[in-house]
């Protein structure tokens, strides 16, 4: 009796460790439209309703964990809000004339036909889902294909670029975060114009650093980091340009690269309610997206990582 | 309790305990971030259940409730089911083997299972080809939040304990207690 208690034990256990590594294995070879894959899609697709409902039932809770933190910050950020809106105020006023004369100026020279977030459809939606892994940056939204999101649609909040939809079933999606490793994006720095790739941090998963840059100018600590409005190459979303994604931290001068760590604008850790920027078919923004999309692979053979900035496809050209 | 014939209503109450759990985790305590990371609690409920049911049991709620967060997140399918095995089937095991009745067993337990979660995923995740290099800020990152759901563990015991508890069989543990309680019945009263 007892022996074959310890023999089942242990064939239960070899079982459920023989499934998962073949789980495992026959996942992560498979393409993204695999078997396994379109099984996770299904399941996304049958409990997102779920999902949604229970994160309706469950927000009074997170709303409560959330007040008490904000509560403890809250009277920091207010005396580092004003002082800051009294800077920009002085700035606006400075900046309002320039403003009016490159409008103009863009118009003199045909240069005022650039794809911005204007002219993305914005589709709300709430976040159901977070991944509490230090490995996965991703977090999945109650609006779907059925609502017009498509692969690769920028996502973004009040604050800023938030990341890319990496997964879309009928009524649920996945948006890998820009601090996911799977995502890069290229941005520039708004003071300067200069423009490299902004990819997650390695080894540390909620900052962001901007590679590729030319040696001169040098940003400054403050500076704001925005889409580029470019793409480095194959596969890589074309994020609309001048979406906010951070503010340069410090710089790394010991890199062979220059290196600029960037905090994210966005708070990718209290993500509450998102907008992917949509495109209509027929549009010029889906058009350009199509045209990206047949872009050949970055010449350096390495994927968007090992792109350097002065390879970047401009693909948001005005005119 | 012994794993053959684990009563059905045990299993229904993992089974609803582990689904409640997992959305609760991820619709809420994975979306309320301490000290800029995310509190895990399900290798906690996987140590927990291996620690009052035994390993066979342990296993199975580790592949499923790993199964059930790989799609539910849409992660790499196997992984999380593949470390909570190994999470449950160990917790089990120990209570079959040692059966420790320190009031601090459970801490320890969901501090080790938590530990063993935590560094799992990030091995497996460096052999399947995550580009990042073990940093400080990343090992930082892992101290934390082994540290967090481990303060986790011991209201965790309770809950799971509470809810699980009504099902088990007299295992060897009550049957002793009892034993001595009732003052008849210790071998020690027969002498």
């Amino acid at each position: 009796m007892y022996d074959k208690t310890v023999r089942r034990r242990r064939a239960v256990l070899v079982l459920l460790v023989a499934l998962s590594l073949i789980l495992l294995t026959a996942y992560f070879r498979e393409a993204p439209g695999g078997g396994l894959h379109s099984v996770q899609r299904g399941f996304l697709t049958v409990i997102s309703p779920i999902q949604d409902g229970a994160n309706k039932a469950l927000k009074p809770v997170r709303d409560l964990f959330g007040w008490v933190g904000d509560t403890l910050h809250a009277k920091g950020q207010r005396d580092e809000l004003r002082k800051q809106v009294e800077r920009l105020q002085a700035e606006l006023i400075a900046r309002q004339g320039d403003e009016r004369s490159y409008a103009e100026l863009l118009k003199l020279f045909h240069l005022d036909g650039q794809i911005s977030a204007a002219d993305y459809t914005p589709v709300s939606a709430t976040v159901v889902a977070k991944s509490p892994s230090l490995w996965y940056q991703t977090v999945t939204i109650d609006a779907g294909t059925a609502r017009g999101v498509r692969l690769e649609d920028p996502v973004i909040n009040g604050e800023g670029l938030v990341g890319k939809v990496t997964l879309a079933s009928s009524d649920a999606a996945v948006v890998s975060l820009i601090t996911d490793s799977e995502v890069g994006v290229s941005a520039m720095v708004n003071s300067t114009g200069v423009s490299g790739i902004v990819q997650p941090k390695v080894g540390d998963p909620n900052d962001l650093l901007l590679q590729y840059l030319p040696t001169r100018p040098i940003p400054n600590p403050g500076d704001y980091v925005v889409t580029a409005g470019t793409v480095a190459g194959k596969g890589e979303s074309l994020f609309p340009r001048g979406i906010p994604i951070g503010q340069v931290s410090s710089i790394d001068e010991n890199s062979p690269y220059r290196e600029v760590n960037v905090h994210p604008l966005a708070n990718l850790h209290n993500l509450d309610v998102v907008q992917v920027l949509t495109t209509v078919p027929g549009s010029r923004a889906a058009r350009l997206a199509s045209a990206v999309a047949s872009l050949p692979p970055a010449s350096s053979g390495g994927g968007e990582a090992a792109t350097p900035a002065g390879q970047l496809a401009s693909a948001g050209g005005g005119g | 309790m012994k794993d053959s014939g684990a009563p059905a209503s045990l299993v229904v109450r993992i089974a609803v305990l582990g689904l409640a759990l997992v959305f609760v985790q991820i619709g809420v305590i994975s979306e309320v971030p301490v000290l800029g990371v995310s509190v895990d609690v399900s290798p906690l409920l996987v140590a927990d259940v291996g620690l009052l049911c035994g390993s066979t049991l342990g296993a199975l709620t580790g592949f499923a409730v790993g199964l059930l967060v790989d799609l539910m997140l849409v992660q790499t399918l196997g992984l999380s089911s593949l470390v909570f095995t190994v999470i449950g089937y160990w917790a089990g095991r120990l209570r079959e083997l040692r059966d420790p009745q320190a009031a601090l067993t459970p801490l320890l337990v969901g501090g080790a299972a938590v530990a063993t979660a935590t560094v799992g995923y990030s091995l497996f995740e460096f052999l399947l080809g995550v580009d990042a290099p073990v940093s400080l800020e990343l090992l930082r990152q892992m101290v934390l939040e082994v540290v967090l759901d481990t303060l986790l563990a011991l209201p965790m015991w309770l809950l799971v304990r509470r809810v699980l508890y009504p099902s088990l069989p007299d295992d060897p543990r009550r049957r002793r207690r009892r034993a001595y309680t009732t003052g008849g019945l210790s071998p020690l009263s027969r002498t």
